[in-house]
């Protein structure tokens, strides 16, 4: 190799700074230098330094890019979700109850605190057999005993002080037997169970034959009887049990989670009357009368539990979609239950949504069969013809048969008349309907309890629902309503967790909050014995939970895909982060190649 | 002197106990329906089912209803409405073969797709509140798109052109709504008998929808929010408008003249369909068949020329020396009586009284002589449509033609015994189409003419863009012997959003249609005032005075259309102009001229074939390092390594698209 050459060759593989020509060197290191293999000068860090600020500047900025182009997510409390939503699924919301025991002309009974503890030993006999459903009353029960007769007065120490009874209430009552009614509210006056909120069960311990076990339409109940105190007892822990906390509900019923209420605590009922062949006849209602005088105390009553509007139609041309046949030993047409599922024409039974209703809506149908089919009776499953000629369908609503009186005395109808519904039928109607409804609550509509130790009378109010029903109808609701909020936002957060990339709007969040909130409240409001206040915002957290959950934005899939992203920024940062990964990987082999130049040409400048 | 006393306590009592009787019925509710049936000059027939439901006031009669629908008195009570017209209509209404002036044209003639309007007793601020609300429940009640009437700028508010004397109204219209069956549905579903019974068994839907017009129209009144005590509740009136072709019933006589034969028809070969039967519920089902008046002038002359026969024939109904018969016998025929007309019109009633499953109504209506006449026709023509060409501007153009008749000017003589006619023009443009309005050029026959010459009130609001659309509301005051009129607006076109062009872009934009009403011209039926007439809610609502009204045509406005991959495009070639400036920049600074040159250099110094140097150019290149000289193991080695890469690249492209793709 020529002298200039190797001299231009080992100029070019200095660094573009000329930091140090070569110094003339003799002529036997320049004969064992090898410009291909060594190198003199320490190769230059300056184009190194550039590129992997390059390439680490563009590492630092990824994070940066990724959150700005992050879609909005409003931060959800996913653990208090799910503490919500396991805490209720697992145990049962218990609420804390007051019973009162009252013993009258008991003279042999002294042991006042341990009479109590055996009622309660009972009770919780009784309780332990099925586990409790939701909204029972809890572990914290107090049973308060008085013994009143006619020499002594004791209160057992459990009862607090403002609710005792009072003795010799009863002294001069004699008509017990008599007037269940009178007797009932007389014990509503002494005993004050609206504002108190303690159920009571009277034992009244009298010379005669059959003891008599009454239920009350307040918070009260008595036996009245020649009864050994242990007897009595077992009646006591049954009645408050299985009456006053459960309902009188057998287990296997319809269920506490069929609150027939909409998400926001409100009820449509939205009774229809279906003439099915307006050629036949054409029937007509006082809707007023029905409304006003027979709906409006039940819509009262129920207040507390939920928001009950009524609305009323009358539909023609509705036949029923299932077949009936004419049975001769019962002169009718007969329709069984296995024909239920098929009765209701959805086809032409246009049974509107109200304008009102957001999802609580009951219909209550009223079925005029035509002449084809007329008298049309329900069979039941036993080969009896039922009595209400109804049924209802859980959740839906009920359905009434009603046969007109023409159908029976056969005569024919003039075209053109509208008949009405005479008054006494219709209140017959109103009480099925009303039957209905209590069954649309899940509570029994038989006015006898059977128990395993006694048969209980069932005194029926005329507002349809007793006090202690209620009691248990607004236990449930708040149970229900804390089980559903607790289960919608528990598949909102599965659901949002789900699906990584899903727009969360703040106000979902915010809804999410308050429901969570409000749910906490009602908690605290349950265990603390509020009833009213835990119920009213345990309705609050359900409704919010659910309009989280159907927030118009969620219903709308925007989903912002990877794939999109991807599209969109692949253009730019694709080319430009090969030039710097090039960059970097050619000065990074550049100079480990040059250094290794450099250090053997030290190397033999050492040996030299 | 007793006895005259006792007439007239007679008299009083009758009297006292007529207006209780009048009252009684007041206060119950009440369903009605009708078909009006009338054969048109151009060999089809026009049907309307007239259907109408009242109920009295809540104040006195409950909330709880036997016949009125449960959801339009949710409805009303909800939002408060005072008063609504929806309406469905397919096809066109032909106003120069169909007739223009008489009272069911000009109610039941609707601009194609969907109209409506309504009016409100809420406080001026609730206004559009409620009207938003209202169109989400009707677009849920008749499962149509009416939910888009919602947007600000879809709906406007007329001061005094669309309705006189309405305060709290909103219009809206949706051009290109497609109707069908499942609108009808729901809309008959509002009737007691649905379409079980009576007359509305007849809508049979493919016959209903084969024909050349077909409009649903349910109009609302209620004054339920009235302190008044003249409160009357609600009415609901339902009408359906449907023009059909006749199948032609058996061959009839064979003309003779040389003129077409009207066809034949009769209620089957029509609807496919007959009547067994009335509503059960309704307090009137009747059908009847309208003979118009010049069709009634016209039999008059024929008839003349044949034998003595005059309009006694027609209304005796001896069908032998007609030109058409028919094969029920009217209950009654209904005369117009109109005193300065010559010609009135004649209304056949026939009652579904006595039909039953067994014996079905099917009237036929049989011609047995051609016959040719023609619609009375508004008094002038309207039509509009668009000039210019391009994307970027063009013109609307309303044309106004006299048919020529000077019958109408009559009603319209101003004081100084000059002839006048007025013309309200009530047009709704959207905002992309940006109207100039003070380019408004008024052409009387074919002359320009100055705006203050004949525009005697105007109103117009511009379009907001993204807000709310043009309204222009103009009335003209016209000479009576005028036979052109021409009112022509410019545009500019806008431009929209990517986000707010329809899935169709390419297919162009509606414009709605414009309304042209002569309010000084009216028209109503004069019928006899009988007192049994006016029970029939039909011919009632015939007899009530209403102006004349023209739904001008759509028009179909194309706009620009993007091509709408533009953006990603952008993004892309954005993007790859930013990368190659950088990658550039970053070459730039790490490059080494001098020792690439020097390389180069000492490489062209050495001899070597031309391939080779290509080769270990083409390597070099790729592989990124100094250029070697060729010895042909490396080059060998440098092959290997570049396939041994392309191999790694694809398997990681392979891999990508199986874990991520």
């Amino acid at each position: 190799m020529p002298e200039g050459a190797s001299r231009d060759s080992a100029m070019a593989e200095i660094s573009e700074a000329p930091t140090s020509s070569d110094p003339p060197n003799t002529k036997s290191e320049e004969e064992h230098f090898d410009p291909k293999t060594m190198r003199k000068t320490k190769p230059g860090l300056k184009r190194l330094f550039l590129t992997l600020t390059v390439f680490i500047s563009f590492l630092i900025a990824l994070p940066f890019l990724l959150k700005s182009i992050e879609i909005y997510r409003a931060p959800l409390p996913f653990e208090d979700i799910d503490l919500l939503s396991t805490e209720m699924e697992k145990n049962h919301l218990l609420f804390p109850c007051q019973f009162q025991v009252v013993f009258v002309n008991f003279d042999d009974i002294t042991a006042v605190n341990e009479l109590g503890l055996l009622i309660d030993s009972h009770m919780q006999k009784l309780t332990s057999e099925n586990s409790p459903p939701c909204g029972a009353c809890g572990n914290n029960v107090t049973v308060a005993v008085t013994i009143d007769s006619n020499s002594n007065c004791f209160h057992s120490e459990s009862g607090n002080g403002d609710s005792k009874w009072q003795c010799g209430m009863l002294n001069g009552f004699d008509k017990v037997n008599d007037h269940d009614e009178d007797f009932d509210e007389y014990l509503e006056s002494v005993l004050d169970s609206k504002n108190r909120k303690v159920y009571t069960v009277v034992v009244m311990n009298r010379k005669q034959e059959d003891v008599r076990t009454v239920v009350g339409k307040y918070r009260h109940a008595w036996i009245v009887g020649n009864d050994s105190v242990e007897k009595a007892v077992e009646k006591m822990a049954e009645i408050f049990i299985k009456v006053f906390v459960n309902g009188g509900k057998e287990e296997g019923s319809i269920r506490g989670e069929f609150m027939p209420v909409g998400a926001d605590g409100k009820v449509v009922l939205s009774f229809s009357l279906l003439n099915s062949d307006p050629h036949d006849w054409v029937y007509d209602w006082d809707f007023k009368e029905l409304d006003e005088i027979l709906l409006a105390p039940v819509v009262d009553a129920l207040r507390p539990v939920a928001d009950i509007s009524v609305e009323s139609q009358v539909l023609y041309h509705t036949p029923k979609s299932s077949y009936s046949y004419w049975d001769d030993t019962q002169g009718s047409y007969i329709f069984s239950t296995k024909d239920l599922p098929f009765f209701v024409n959805s086809n032409e039974w246009h049974l509107d949504t109200s304008t009102a209703a957001g999802g609580g809506q009951k219909s209550c149908i009223l079925y005029v069969p035509s002449a084809k089919e007329c008298p049309l009776k329900l069979q039941l499953p036993n080969g009896e013809i039922s009595m209400t000629n109804g049924f209802i369908s859980p959740m839906w609503g009920g359905i009434i048969v009603w046969n007109p009186p023409a159908c029976v005395e056969n005569f024919q109808m003039q075209h053109l008349s509208r008949h009405k519904i005479s008054s006494e039928d219709l209140k017959m109607i109103s009480e099925v309907f009303m039957g209905q409804l209590r069954q649309l609550f899940g509570l029994k509509s038989e006015s006898l309890y059977v128990g395993g130790f006694a048969t209980s009378v069932l005194l029926t109010s005329d507002k349809g629902f007793a006090e202690w029903e209620l009691d248990v109808l607004s236990r449930h609701h708040t149970c229900f309503n804390l089980l559903q909020c607790g289960t919608t936002l528990g598949s909102l957060s599965r659901l949002v967790q789900s699906l990584p990339r899903m727009i969360i709007m703040d106000e979902i969040g915010k809804q999410v909050k308050y429901s969570l909130e409000a749910a906490k409240l009602s908690l605290g409001n349950v265990s603390l014995g509020y009833s009213d206040a835990s119920a009213v915002s345990s309705r609050k957290a359900r409704e919010l939970a659910e309009d989280a959950f159907y927030h118009p934005s969620m219903m709308s899939v925007s989903y912002y895909s990877f794939e999109h992203c991807f599209a969109v920024y692949s253009p730019f940062f694709l080319p430009v982060s090969l030039h710097v990964l090039l960059a970097v990987m050619r000065e990074w082999k550049r100079y480990k190649v040059e250094n290794r130049k450099y250090l053997a040409w030290k190397v033999k400048v050492k040996v030299e | 002197m007793v006895r005259l006393r006792s007439i007239l306590l007679f008299l009083l009592l009758f009297k006292s106990f007529g207006s209780i009787i009048a009252e009684e019925e007041d206060q119950i509710e009440q369903f009605s329906e009708a078909l009006l049936l009338r054969p048109l000059p151009d060999r089809k027939v026009l049907a309307h089912f007239h259907f109408e439901s009242k109920v009295p006031p809540t104040r006195t009669h409950g909330s709880h209803h036997h016949l009125f629908p449960k959801s339009i008195y949710q409805l009303v009570h909800k939002f408060r409405v005072r008063e609504m017209e929806l309406s469905f209509t397919q096809g066109r209404w032909n106003y120069a073969r169909w007739g223009g002036y008489d009272p069911i044209s000009s109610r039941n003639a609707k601009p194609p797709g969907v109209e409506l309007w309504a009016t409100f007793d809420v406080p001026q601020h609730q206004v559009d509140a409620s009207w938003r609300n209202l169109t989400h429940a009707l677009s849920g009640l008749f499962c149509a798109s009416i939910n888009f009437l919602e947007s600000s700028t879809a709906y406007s508010s007329p001061q005094w052109s669309f309705k006189s004397f309405a305060t709290n109204i909103r219009y809206g219209t949706l051009p290109r709504e497609a109707v069908c069956t499942e609108n009808l549905t729901p809309w008959l579903k509002l009737l007691p008998c649905r379409d079980k019974a009576g007359l509305s068994a007849l809508m049979d839907r493919p016959s209903i929808y084969r024909g050349f017009y077909h409009s649903q129209r349910l109009h609302l009144i209620s004054n339920e929010f009235d302190l008044a005590a003249a409160s009357s509740g609600m009415v609901l009136e339902q009408t359906l408008t449907v023009v059909l072709q006749p199948v032609t019933l058996g061959s009839g006589m064979p003309s003779s003249v040389g003129s077409i034969q009207q066809p034949s028809w009769s209620l089957s070969s029509l609807f496919g369909r007959k009547v067994s039967g009335r509503c059960v519920l309704s307090n009137a089902s009747n059908v009847y068949v309208q003979l118009e008046p010049n069709l009634v002038s016209e039999l008059k002359t024929t008839s003349e020329t044949q034998q003595q026969s005059d309009v006694e024939n027609l209304i005796s109904q001896a069908w032998s020396d007609m030109s058409f018969e028919m094969s029920e016998s009217a209950v009654r025929v209904i005369q117009e009586a109109n005193g300065f007309q010559k010609e009135s019109c004649l209304l056949y009633e026939f009652s579904l009284e006595n039909s039953s499953d067994s014996r079905p109504f099917d009237l036929e209506f049989r011609w047995k002589r051609p016959v040719t006449w023609s619609s009375q026709l508004a008094p002038l023509q309207a039509h509009r449509f668009l000039m210019g060409s391009g994307n970027e501007r063009g013109a609307i153009a309303i044309s106004l033609k006299s048919v020529g008749r000077s019958e109408y000017a009559k009603s319209s003589v101003n004081e100084e015994g000059r002839c006048s006619l007025r013309v309200d023009v009530f047009q709704v443009v959207p905002w992309y189409v940006k109207v100039y309005y003070h380019t408004l050029k008024v052409f009387l026959d074919e002359r320009l003419h100055s705006l203050a010459y004949v525009v005697e009130r105007t109103n117009v609001s511009p379009s907001n863009d993204k807000v709310s659309p043009g309204l222009m509301e103009i009335a003209l005051r016209l000479p009576c012997d005028v036979h052109s009129v021409i009112l022509t607006l410019e545009f500019d076109k806008g431009f929209l959003h990517i986000d707010e062009y329809p899935p169709d872009a390419n297919q162009g934009f509606d414009i709605p249609s414009a309304l042209i009403k002569f309010p000084e011209i009216k028209t109503k039926m004069h019928l006899f005032e009988d007192k049994s007439a006016c029970k029939s809610p039909i011919l009632s609502k015939l007899q009530e005075e209403s102006p004349v009204l023209w739904y001008t045509e759509v028009l179909l406005v194309p706009l620009t259309t993007p091509d709408f991959s533009m953006p990603y495009n952008v993004i892309t070639i954005t993007c790859t102009v930013f990368a190659l400036y950088f990658g550039s920049l970053l070459n730039a600074l790490r490059r080494r001229v001098e020792e690439e040159e020097r390389l180069l250099k000492s490489k062209a110094a050495k001899p070597s074939g031309p391939i080779g140097v290509l080769l270990s150019k083409l390597s070099a290149k790729l592989r990124g390092k100094p250029l070697e000289p060729p010895t042909p193991s490396s080059s060998s080695k440098v092959s290997y390594k570049l396939i041994l890469r392309v191999i790694l690249v694809a398997g990681i492209a392979a891999a990508w698209q199986y874990f991520y793709g």
